[in-house]
């Protein structure tokens, strides 16, 4: 036997309060704002069923309660507002959380841990870096954690925080250069260093004592110096153009950005295969041999061999170096790319016609 | 072609334009709510009958805005409140307490001065 059409009217709304109350929190007013939702809902059904002039039925009632809204979305609205973090300490627990993740966490792991994991994997680099990468991800989300509880527990205990700052707005920072545009200066410098770089390497094979000084006189350019002279040669030569396009282009902000990028890599490509040339045969691929004169002199061949594993050194420690450099262009980049004015809409009109 | 892909970036930032109206008007309107649930106020009602009037003047608000609202103007003593049977129904009724009455006259002064500086702007930028 089905139920008279008020009982079910009556008996849905008991079920949506209940399930309104489930979401609600459970302080002193949440029996107050049910009583008084369902006042409004019945209210409401009233008012239907006077215009119909007939008792609603579930589906009608339904209706009444779908306008409503679901009941987690009714009692997130109904209840007290609240937020984990609020707006006051936002900021700065951003500002933490950047600069904790990405600016000591993530180096860490990149020049400490992964470094330290490839050390003890046994040449296994790739399971070296796949445990860097867990161990960086658990760690990201550990420290994420750790900063909002922090921060969390600030906000219960002083939320008053934001307001009670000290400051003085005459030791506010001094406004910053648009770091967009590139300096016209130091592109002139850098053009000029760049034809500079570029003479002193190719009057290099002519006049050895420019790369290697007085030593010249006992040392000459190993095979390895040959082999990858016109790679370095051509590399300079891109260096040059590079830097001509970043000093007659100023307005092209992206380009210094990109095309440094792009020269660190084929720098990077270019050093890592003469690191693979010596590793794999180190006296086939000597960076300096001694002079025909004095080939059988024990004293000199004892200084090249010196000067070899200093220049060995020197070229491990240049890959770290541009390493790190292609790290930080590729944030600059980034940074540069999520800052960038957004395109007007009369001008891709324009580009798309 | 390139009309198509035109339209469809229009239509697009088209949609973030209503949203951003939406959200405006919504604050826009905040404010505005409060002073006339305090208005309307002045004579006691409850929770359905004060949406109704509201809406009846072009006003229409949410149970969702308006019970957390009535609630928190209770809190800082500008409404008062009482259960009351009636119809054999248990109903909240509300009134302006006469701090809020006090508070009242001072938003619609308020409200005014708002009003008169918006309607000289506006004259000024039209001319």
């Amino acid at each position: 036997m089905s139920k008279p059409t008020s009982q079910q009217s009556a008996e849905l709304i008991d079920r949506y309060l209940q399930a309104v109350r489930f979401w609600l929190p459970r302080d002193g007013g949440q029996g107050d704002l049910i009583a008084e939702l369902g006042e409004d809902l019945r209210s409401q059904i009233e008012d239907k069923e006077a215009e119909l002039g007939h008792p609603l039925d579930k589906t009608e009632t339904a209706a009444i309660l779908k306008r409503c809204g679901s009941p987690m979305m009714v009692a997130g609205r109904l209840g007290p507002q609240r937020h984990l973090i609020g707006p006051a300490l936002f900021p700065i627990y951003l500002f933490v959380l950047k600069m904790v993740l990405l600016w000591i966490l993530v180096p860490v792991f990149l020049f400490i841990v992964g470094p330290a994991n490839v050390a003890n994997s046994g040449g296994n680099w790739g399971l070296a870096a796949a445990s860097t990468i867990g161990q960086l991800w658990s760690g990201l989300f550990i420290a994420a954690g750790i900063i909002t509880l922090v921060f969390a527990i600030i906000e219960r205990t002083n939320t008053q925080l934001g307001t009670e700052i000290k400051w003085d707005p005459l030791k506010l920072p001094p406004v910053r250069k648009d770091e967009s545009k590139p300096s016209r200066l130091k592109a002139a410098c850098d053009f000029g260093f760049n034809i500079f770089g570029l003479v002193w390497l190719l009057l290099v094979p002519t006049y050895p004592f420019l790369i290697l000084g007085p030593a010249a006189a006992f040392l000459k350019a190993g095979p390895l110096l040959h082999q990858f002279y016109l790679p370095f040669v051509l590399l300079s030569v891109v260096a040059l153009v590079r830097s001509g396009i970043t000093l007659a282009r100023p307005q092209w902000a992206w380009f210094p950005l990109l095309s440094q990028l792009v020269q660190s890599v084929l720098m990077l490509i270019l050093l890592h295969y003469m690191i693979q040339a010596i590793t794999r045969a180190p006296s086939a691929f000597p960076f300096v041999v001694v002079q025909d004169a004095v080939r059988d002199s024990a004293k000199y061949i004892k200084v090249v061999a010196i000067v070899n594993v200093s220049l060995l050194v020197s070229v491990a420690c240049t890959w770290l170096g541009v390493c790190i450099a292609a790290i930080i262009q590729i944030w600059a980049l980034l940074r540069y790319l999520r800052k960038r004015p957004s395109t007007p809409r009369g001008i891709v009109s324009l580009i798309l016609r | 072609m390139c009309y198509i892909v035109y339209i469809a970036y229009y239509m697009t930032n088209g949609t973030n334009g209503s949203e951003v109206f939406e959200n405006l008007r919504l604050e826009l309107r905040r404010g505005c709510l409060i002073v006339a649930v305090l208005a309307q106020l002045r004579t006691e009602q409850y929770g359905y009958t004060l949406r109704k009037a509201l809406a009846d003047d072009g006003l229409e608000i949410d149970e969702g805005t308006l019970y957390p609202l009535l609630r928190r103007l209770e809190t800082q003593g500008l409404l008062a409140s009482e259960w009351r049977e009636q119809d054999k129904r248990n109903k909240r009724f509300y009134r302006l307490s006469a701090e809020g009455e006090a508070i009242l006259q001072q938003l619609l002064e308020e409200w005014q001065r708002i009003n008169t500086s918006l309607n000289k702007i506006l004259q000024e930028t039209s001319l």
